[in-house]
């Protein structure tokens, strides 16, 4: 039994190690000046009497000794590691080597694409919507920001937020820990949670800064990630902060996924690895090419290999399925069967920040562990308040969504059919990307109706890598189509119709995307004006491809 | 809005009420002009409170003479008239910048909060061993279970369980309207030991001494929140997208030029979070071959992302100089681990003021350093733009140093500016790079209309606008610190004369100076010991002994006046430096203070709390209250 003991707390010590030592080493100075206070001697009897009395404190105490010497031993190892490659100079040596070090500049001015490209950035005078006007005066048709379902510019959450503002003031003025946990937003995380039928939801100020920080929330060194190839640039910053041991699924082939899963199982059992925290991240519409994940399927695997899932849904929540929840209502899928769902109220309800939904333990951790959660200021009340009053309207109008499916199916009609472009996205996503046709690219759009079926006979990818098996095949230059699609853009936004391609982080992402002009369909506008919109980016598109040839 | 004789007539009555302290029902003069603005505005239960005065906080001790004209909410933004009760927050030219002595306290202090973790600690762990074994249902969430490894182990949630969970009444409590002077929480027990907390559904009012509203811009009434309103009525809530995709309005242009023009610098570029601006931003700066040397107490959105950017990462003590200089004649001699190849470049990265400690960087000697060993310097002034400087420009205004020795200026708007995100300053050349690299100009949503208007109304109002007359227009843009040209504000904000023509702005940075260090001192002469440098809003208390954090913290808000404070611990700090954090704000009037002093005087003594200066030093409370000014000129 003692044994036993002190097996348990042997281990729990090491991960409260720095405590520890700290504790330690201050303990043995206080006790060294404690012995000169007069009548510490009496005390000192009482605690030795009390060690007899309670042998588990002697035994921690122990412990905790010879987890000082460990510890000091390990760090003048350390040091001595590092000796072997330090060279000693004089210090006079030093001064030269600091007079000759000339640091790079702090930042590279851009490439005069670059630079073009951020002139052309379009600004807005006044709001965001439908028809908004350029600071150039001329009024555009939107097909570039957000707006799905039509929320911006909503005149009853406008007044909401007026009243927000006259009761709570704008900013919160502390993190969610320290009187930054305002009413409105339990008030909003309970609406979330129960719009998708979760336990608890938590909020976090910003869509993009959310799944980034709930990944390393649970994953840790040592802890299992396996992600879809195509995940956006949050998730794969959210992988890398983790510090967690990767494996990579083709894009949206959940026959992949399923080998990755069997190999790593298979390596498990050969190694006796223990089990560690294992999860299966993924997007529901992907932010990169619209391709939407077949959920039920997803959720059968994870379930048999016993993963928990991390669904992001920034593009789904809001949008699809009846009255906008997301994927699980599409599929009819019990939401609790994902672990994690991740969305935005910046992008589903035109406010501001994200959430994470889920059970209740699972969200009580993030309230102690997620990063951004814990170290950043609570949103805005009013804002709270306007994605509060952005469910409701949902809930209440779903014609929002009926018009939104309209338009995206206008548009639809009118791009499938269109022979120089491919459209990656799946029928029903909100955002449509526009790839430029290679001559040797063949994928059909109706093949996105289902997820992928892999064709077996080619061999299965690396899963250590994040590269597609198919990389070698691509042919497009990213360079020549950034810029061929950036004229289509400005030839659009010429006619009047406001488009973006989609801006990519060249050289920070895992893999670099094919370059695409994003279009974001919305409720506001009426279906006629949809269809003119994107005819005047269909006749943009030939121009520009034809001055090509 | 409203005319000067209706102002006047409900002056007048309040006046008399507050004379004759007759209970009548009717609100404060000022609640009764602001709310004009919208009948819809009118807060029950803001008002409720506000009508009876039984803490002494709805209503000013000494009632306004009809000579004195606030504008502002007494629960919000505190009425004080008192020129005497300014101070500036300027570095004293020509003297040494003050080394700050950590006061240590008695052994047996030292030693009881070590027998105090000790005793968690075994009962932690007796409780986890024994539940393990006889209660297992409740440590299943812990332990692996149907194939799954816990989300969350008991070994690393030991702290969390063991240690927090004891005090969480500490925490996270929930509040309600403006965290302005005053806040309302509402009020919540546990039936179950902490794991569920209840809301009883009553209301407390206590003074906030707790929110990081140093200048008391959270306010919902006033030529802010007009503007504010304003611009939700012309812009709506949000611009719906990332600012390099169609989410960029004119507001966003206008407001970064403001914000480059507030700190001295060519550019800025905003962002939506101020966590964010470090964690998307710092990673388009250093990368592979860089390092970066970091204070020890960063904060964590600094080491997220510089975690993100691969760059090599030091730490050097916290604010030591001399620590620092050893360290770079270090890497800059040895070079690049492994293949002492040199550094393609060094970002020194420090805060203005830490929001644990109250520190603030030894700007002076870190300049002198950049221009030695040639790194670029990045300060994070989250807490200290606003709250420092006789202008408010953050430390660098401060220690009267150029903004251009430093390279990267950060800041938030969560804090001093009462709105919610955060700003980068620097040359147009870095600027337009992090537009261009920065994680968030492609994927993360934009600021929103109604913080950002937030953001240019408060910022205009400390700097003042400036008469279009007065001034040539290459002079007003190369002035620093100046006021801002009205070309660069949108043509709608419509501020009111005492915030457009800075003077209140001005107000309240030396009304925020004189609480710091009336605070700050007041404390110290008391015979506490405080941390931190003296013209720091921010003001750590020690209380060392984890036990005393929760009866600290229950204590001053269960006082006849609440008193609503933030206790923090371990990991936060150190093990042993349990404190208690004050962060006042120039909402405070010097009687909020003496309220704060006379509570911490009461519980130090029961507490034992002072371990600082000897007996002979310290002053009584009535000494001190009465000697407030001489105290804040030391
Ligand atoms: C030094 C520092 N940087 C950044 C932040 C994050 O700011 P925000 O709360 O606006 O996200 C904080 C806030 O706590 C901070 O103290």
């Amino acid at each position: 039994m003692p044994l036993f003991a002190f097996g348990a707390t042997n281990s729990s010590l090491t991960a409260l190690e720095p405590l520890f030592t700290f504790l330690t080493t201050s303990l043995t100075i206080a006790e060294g000046a404690f012995n000169k206070i007069p009548g510490s001697a009496v005390v000192l009897r009482y605690v030795k009497s009390s060690h007899q009395n309670d042998p588990g404190r002697t035994i921690l105490e122990l412990i905790l000794v010879i987890f000082a010497i460990r510890t000091l031993l390990q760090s003048r190892t350390r040091e001595d590691r590092n000796g072997n490659n330090f060279i000693q100079f004089t210090p006079k040596e030093v001064d030269e080597l600091v007079d000759e070090w000339t640091p790079d500049s702090l930042a590279q001015p851009l490439t005069p694409s670059e630079q073009a490209d951020l002139a052309a950035v379009p600004i807005l005078a006044g709001p965001t919507g439908p028809k908004p006007k350029l600071i150039n005066g001329k009024q555009v048709t939107n097909l570039a920001s957000l707006n799905f379902t039509g929320l911006a510019g909503n005149e009853h959450i406008k007044q909401q937020a007026v009243e927000t503002l006259r009761r709570y003031g704008l900013g919160s003025c502390g993190p969610p820990g320290f009187y930054g946990t305002v009413d409105v937003h339990m008030a909003l995380e309970r609406d979330i949670a129960d719009f998708l039928g979760t336990e608890e939801a938590i909020l976090y100020s910003q869509g993009f800064s959310t799944i980034s920080s709930v990944i390393p929330a649970y994953s840790k060194r040592g802890d299992i990630i396996v992600a879809d190839r195509g995940v956006n640039f949050a998730i794969q910053k959210g992988i890398q902060i983790s510090r967690s041991t990767v494996r990579w699924y083709d894009h949206n082939d959940l026959k992949s996924l399923e080998q990755v899963l069997e190999g790593i199982e298979k390596e498990r059992k050969k190694r006796k690895q223990p089990l560690t925290r294992r999860f299966i991240i993924t997007e529901g519409i992907f932010e990169r090419d619209g391709a939407m994940v077949d959920l039920p399927k997803l959720v059968e695997i994870k379930m048999k290999y016993k993963y928990r899932l991390i669904l992001d849904e920034s593009y789904s929540f809001g949008t699809v399925g009846r009255t906008g929840r997301g994927l699980t209502e599409v599929y009819n899928v019990l939401a609790s069967k994902v672990d994690m769902i991740i969305g935005s109220t910046a992008i589903g309800l035109c406010s501001s920040g994200g959430f994470c939904a889920g059970s209740h333990i699972v969200i009580e951790h993030q309230r102690i562990n997620g990063p951004s959660f814990v170290f950043s200021a609570s949103m805005p009340p009013l804002l709270a308040v306007s994605a509060s009053e952005g469910i409701k309207l949902l809930l209440s109008k779903s014609d929002m969504l009926e018009k939104l499916r309209v338009n995206i199916y206008e548009a639809r009609q009118i791009l499938d059919k269109f022979d120089l472009v491919t459209i990656p996205s799946h029928p029903d996503s909100p955002i449509i990307h526009i790839y430029l046709r290679a001559p040797n690219d063949c994928p059909t759009s109706s093949s996105f109706l289902h997820p992928f079926s892999s064709s077996s006979n080619t061999k299965p990818s690396n899963p250590t890598s994040a590269l597609p098996r198919d990389a070698s095949t691509w042919t497009w230059d990213i360079e020549e189509e950034e810029h061929l699609l950036q004229e289509i853009v400005e030839e659009a936004q010429s006619q009047g119709v406001m488009i973006t391609k989609a801006k990519q982080l060249r050289g920070q992402e895992n893999v670099e995307p094919r370059p695409s002009i994003r279009l974001a369909m919305t409720s506001a506008l009426p279906p006629a004006d949809t269809r003119a919109a994107v005819n005047t980016v269909k006749a943009a598109v030939t121009k520009i491809l034809k001055r090509r040839k | 809005m409203t005319t000067a004789a209706s102002y006047l007539s409900a002056l007048s009555q309040a006046d008399a009420r507050a004379r004759s302290r007759a209970d009548s029902p009717t609100s404060t003069p000022a609640l009764s002009l602001s709310s004009s603005v919208t009948s819809s505005s009118e807060d029950t239960t803001l008002n409720e409170v506000d009508r009876e005065n039984s803490d002494g906080l709805s209503l000013p001790p000494r009632p306004p003479t009809s000579e004195q004209v606030f504008t502002t909410v007494h629960t919000e933004f505190g009425h004080c008239a008192n020129e005497e009760y300014r101070s500036t927050s300027r570095h004293p030219p020509g003297t040494a910048v003050p080394r700050t002595v950590e006061q240590e306290p008695p052994y047996y202090v030292l030693f009881f909060t070590y027998i105090s973790y000790l005793i968690l600690l075994t009962f932690g762990h007796t409780r986890d061993f024994v539940g393990k074994h006889f209660n297992k249902s409740r440590y299943n969430h812990l332990m692996p279970n149907d194939g799954y490894a816990p989300l969350n182990s008991d070994f690393d949630s030991f702290y969390t369980r063991r240690f927090k969970f004891r005090i969480d009444q500490c925490f996270s409590q929930p509040v309600t309207g403006v965290a302005g002077r005053t806040i309302v929480l509402l009020d919540r027990y546990s039936p179950d030991f902490n794991h569920t907390q209840l809301l009883t559904g009553g209301r407390t009012r206590g003074l906030n001494i707790s929110s990081y509203n140093y200048l008391g811009f959270a306010q919902a009434r006033g030529g802010c929140a007009d503007a504010v309103e304003e611009s939700i009525n012309r812009y709506g809530i949000s611009t719906c997208g990332a600012r390099l995709e169609g989410g960029t309005t004119d507001l966003h242009i206008l407001g970064e030029a403001l914000v480059a023009k507030f700190v001295g610098k060519e550019d800025a570029v905003i962002s939506s979070m101020g966590f964010a601006t470090n964690s998307t931003f710092i990673p388009a700066l250093v990368g592979k071959g860089c390092l970066v040397i970091s204070d020890e107490l960063n904060h964590a959105s600094i080491r997220f992302g510089v975690r993100l950017s691969g760059a090599q990462v030091r730490m050097f003590k916290h604010n030591d100089m001399k620590a620092l200089e050893n360290l770079l004649r270090e890497v800059i001699s040895q070079g690049q681990p492994k293949t002492h190849r040199p550094w393609k470049k060094i970002l020194v990265i420090v805060e203005g003021l830490y929001s644990m400690e109250g520190t603030m960087a030894d700007l002076p000697a870190l300049v002198e350093l950049r221009k030695k060993y040639k790194f670029y310097l990045f300060i994070d002034e989250a807490h200290s733009i606003g709250a420092l400087g006789p202008h408010g420009r953050g430390v660098v205004d401060y220690f009267g140093i150029d903004p251009s020795s430093v390279d990267v200026l950060m800041g938030t708007f969560t804090k001093s500016f009462g709105a919610a995100g955060g700003y980068i300053a620097g040359s147009k050349t870095l600027i337009d790079h992090l537009r261009v690299h920065g994680h968030s100009g492609a994927h993360a949503e934009s600021m929103t209309p109604p913080v950002l208007t937030q953001v240019i109304a408060s910022m205009a109002s400390i700097m003042g606008i400036a008469l279009p007359s007065k001034l040539s227009g290459s002079e007003l843009e190369t002035r620093h610190p100046g006021p801002v040209s009205p070309k660069l504000l949108p043509q709608w904000i419509n501020l009111p004369p005492a915030l457009a023509s800075g003077q209140e702005g001005n107000d309240r940075l030396r009304r925020l100076a004189f609480n710091s260090r009336y605070l700050h001192n007041g404390l110290r002469k008391l015979g506490f010991i405080t941390y931190g440098h003296s013209a720091s809003p921010i003001v750590p208390l020690l209380l060392f002994n984890p036990g005393k954090m929760c009866i600290f913290h229950r204590m001053m808000r269960d006082r006849q006046t609440p008193i609503v404070v933030v206790v923090v611990a371990y990991p936060a700090t150190s093990l042993v430096t349990s404190r208690v954090r004050f962060c006042i704000s120039a909402a405070h009037t010097k009687e909020d203070v003496d309220c704060v002093l006379r509570a911490c005087d009461e519980l130090g003594d029961l507490l034992d709390l002072k371990h600082g200066i000897s007996q002979s030093e310290r002053w009584t409370i009535e000494e001190i209250t009465k000697r407030a000014v001489e105290l804040s000129h030391m």
